[in-house]
């Protein structure tokens, strides 16, 4: 399978991802739970010129000052209700997505850390379905 | 040389290509993503929108507002749908017509079709003892509030919920085979009858000879063409509007790309102080089905979907979105589904990568409006704690872009299902719909496919 985020990439969206999922009460932060290593798997039917300039960005958010990521979210999450279709308001609103959905599906689902050893975020939201087979 | 190919294997792929093959033709059933059976479905959500979906899990508007949910594997969208399989109505065909033209869009001419296909399919409708928790809250307060429902028929054999199982997880494939998705009820049937399969090819050029038919795409990074006498798209609204616009076919068919309307869907949420679990056992068996509604434009459905997705609807970060995550299990869902006005547009641009434009309109938002009206009735009746809209919204009934119609300047197939201008080329799939029908376009999609396979056999 390719290898389409660096590392500095990966730094990136656990800072992101601390900022979005925190600490807080029985939930762990994102980077202690996040399943960085299943990246290039959730991204294998999307076009490649979108994960480049996601890796891109990404990279560049590692190394960004706290209070410019959460600028950033800020923005993000006000962007579903901008009623502006401008560059700027598309642009959030494809970030807002792009970004909650690595976060979210690599710390709510299965796709996290194996090495966690704590309540995943799966058993705190107690999500269990059966799947049976005959 | 194959007498039929057929390029998608979707609803309308999938049971056309049965249909021609039990009628005893030779035909090749094309199709751009892998095959998947019961037992090599993926079983996490994660899995599910990274392996199955166009995109890689959504594809967005031109404004990044609304999603677009289409899966790419043989049965295509009929394996992650819901398989609700509804008749249309009068007022539906009758919209169809005066739009388009064709004179069969009524439920007598089309009768036979829809009989043929449900004797095809297994069929079961939901009894009040399937019902879960976040149905039971909806019939309830539905009732108190006197809004007509009712409930709904799908398209399954044995879900084997005496036994536990819970449906949330055949949205990423039946893994019993229960439900009745094209690649079930029809494709794995023509399989049996020399139905041949040719899968992880993606067509992106038609071109029309005296007597055939050349189609060319890329299979495993390598180019690849096919000929047949007669090719028929299936690639559904986008699939087949982006096939017909690389070809290069806008220039002689100006309507092509036009048209394109989505059922766009809104959820809202209740937090309910008991445990409501809208996750288990058949989450979709009832929805609004009050005639004021339908004159109004929308529909209620109860739906709910697994963590990752429902994470992603709350647009709250921090640590208010572990505890709204945290009362997952206590969450009401309703949605409205509008039946929206056909002013979307489909588009490529210079490197091939499809625009789709689509912006409500005025009627578009009154009946949005409407529908929340109504839900919030509901979910204030049913005692929610806590109520919320989601913002993101979603179109998972992808129609129009190659609409059918008796005029070439306003339409892109003829009523025969011929393109327009073309003798062997045909399309038969939810693009080829006039208008949004606002109700579920599966079962007419696969019947449609039956009436033009028979057209095509005889
Ligand atoms: C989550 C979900 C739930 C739904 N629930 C319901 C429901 O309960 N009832 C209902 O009636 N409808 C439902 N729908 C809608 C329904 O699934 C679609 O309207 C229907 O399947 C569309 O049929 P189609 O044949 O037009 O396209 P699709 O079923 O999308 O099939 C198109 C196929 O063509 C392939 N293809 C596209 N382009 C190419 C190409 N260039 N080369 C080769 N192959 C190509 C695609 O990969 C795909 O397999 C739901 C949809 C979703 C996403």
């Amino acid at each position: 399978m390719a290898n389409h985020f660096s590392n500095a990439a990966k730094k990136g969206l656990s800072r992101m991802g601390d900022l979005i999922l925190p600490a807080s009460g029985e939930f762990p932060k994102y980077s202690d739970v996040a399943g960085l290593q299943y990246l290039d798997e959730l991204v294998v039917n999307a076009p490649k010129e979108d994960i480049d300039s996601l890796n891109l960005l990404l990279t560049i958010l590692s190394f960004m000052p706290t209070f410019i990521l959460k600028w950033l979210i800020g923005k993000m999450a006000t962007s579903q209700s901008n009623p502006s279709n401008g560059f700027i308001g598309v642009t959030f609103r494809q970030l807002d997505v792009g970004l909650k959905g690595l976060v979210f599906t690599t710390y709510y689902g299965e796709k996290i850390n194996p090495n966690y050893t704590g309540k995943t975020p799966e058993q705190l939201v107690d999500f269990k379905i059966n799947r049976i087979v005959d | 040389m194959h007498d039929f190919i057929v390029v998608g294997s979707g609803s309308g792929g999938g049971s056309l290509a049965y249909y021609l093959t039990k009628g005893g033709a030779k035909v090749l059933l094309i199709e751009a993503g892998k095959m998947y059976r019961k037992d090599t479905f993926p079983k996490s959500e994660a899995d599910t929108s990274a392996q199955l979906y166009w995109g890689g899990g959504i594809e967005f508007d031109k404004d990044a507002r609304m999603g677009f949910l289409r899966t790419k594997m043989v049965g295509g969208s009929s394996i992650v749908y819901q398989c609700l399989m509804d008749r249309f109505d009068d007022i539906a065909f009758n919209d169809w017509k005066s739009e388009s033209g064709v004179d069969w869009f009524n439920n007598q001419d089309m009768a036979p079709h829809y009989d043929a296909v449900e004797s095809d399919m297994l069929l079961h409708t939901f009894v009040e003892s399937e019902r879960n928790g976040n149905a039971r809250l909806f019939v309830d307060a539905c009732d108190k509030l006197d809004y007509k429902w009712g409930a709904l028929r799908r398209g399954q054999g044995d879900c084997g919920a005496d036994k536990g199982n819970d449906c949330l997880a055949c949205l990423g494939g039946c893994h019993r085979d229960s439900k009745q998705s094209s690649l079930v009820a029809f494709i794995q049937k023509g399989e049996k009858l020399g139905l041949e399969i040719q899968t992880e090819v993606e067509i992106g050029q038609i071109e029309s000879n005296k007597d055939s038919v050349t189609i060319k795409g890329i299979n495993n990074g390598k180019p690849i063409s096919f000929q047949g006498k007669k090719v028929i798209l299936c690639g559904g609204s986008f699939g087949s509007t982006k096939m017909m616009l690389q070809s290069g076919y806008k220039s002689k068919l100006p309507a092509l790309g036009n048209n394109f309307a989505s059922h766009p869907q809104f959820m809202w949420f209740g937090l309910q102080k008991e445990k409501v679990d809208a996750h288990k056992l058949m989450f979709q068996s009832v929805a609004s089905k009050d005639p004021n509604f339908r004159k109004q434009g929308f529909k209620l459905e109860n739906v709910f979907a697994p963590p990752i997705s429902i994470a992603m609807l709350y647009t709250i970060y921090g640590a208010k979105h572990q505890q709204y995550m945290k009362r997952y299990r206590h969450m009401q869902c309703i949605e409205v589904a509008i039946r929206d006005e056909n002013n979307g547009t489909i588009q490529i641009d210079n490197k091939g990568k499809l625009i789709v434009t689509k912006r409500f309109t005025d009627s578009d938002m009154l009946k949005k409006s409407k529908g929340l009206e109504v839900i919030k009735n509901i979910l204030s009746t049913s005692g929610a704690e806590e109520v919320f809209e989601s913002s993101l919204y979603f179109g998972l009934h992808l129609m129009g872009g190659c609409v059918m119609g008796i005029d070439p300047n306003k339409s892109v197939v003829n009523p025969d299902f011929q393109v327009h201008g073309e003798s062997n080329l045909y399309i038969a799939d939810s693009s080829i719909y006039p208008n949004a029908p606002g109700i579920n376009p599966g079962l007419t999609i696969k019947s449609l496919g039956h009436r033009l396979a028979q057209q095509l056999i005889k």
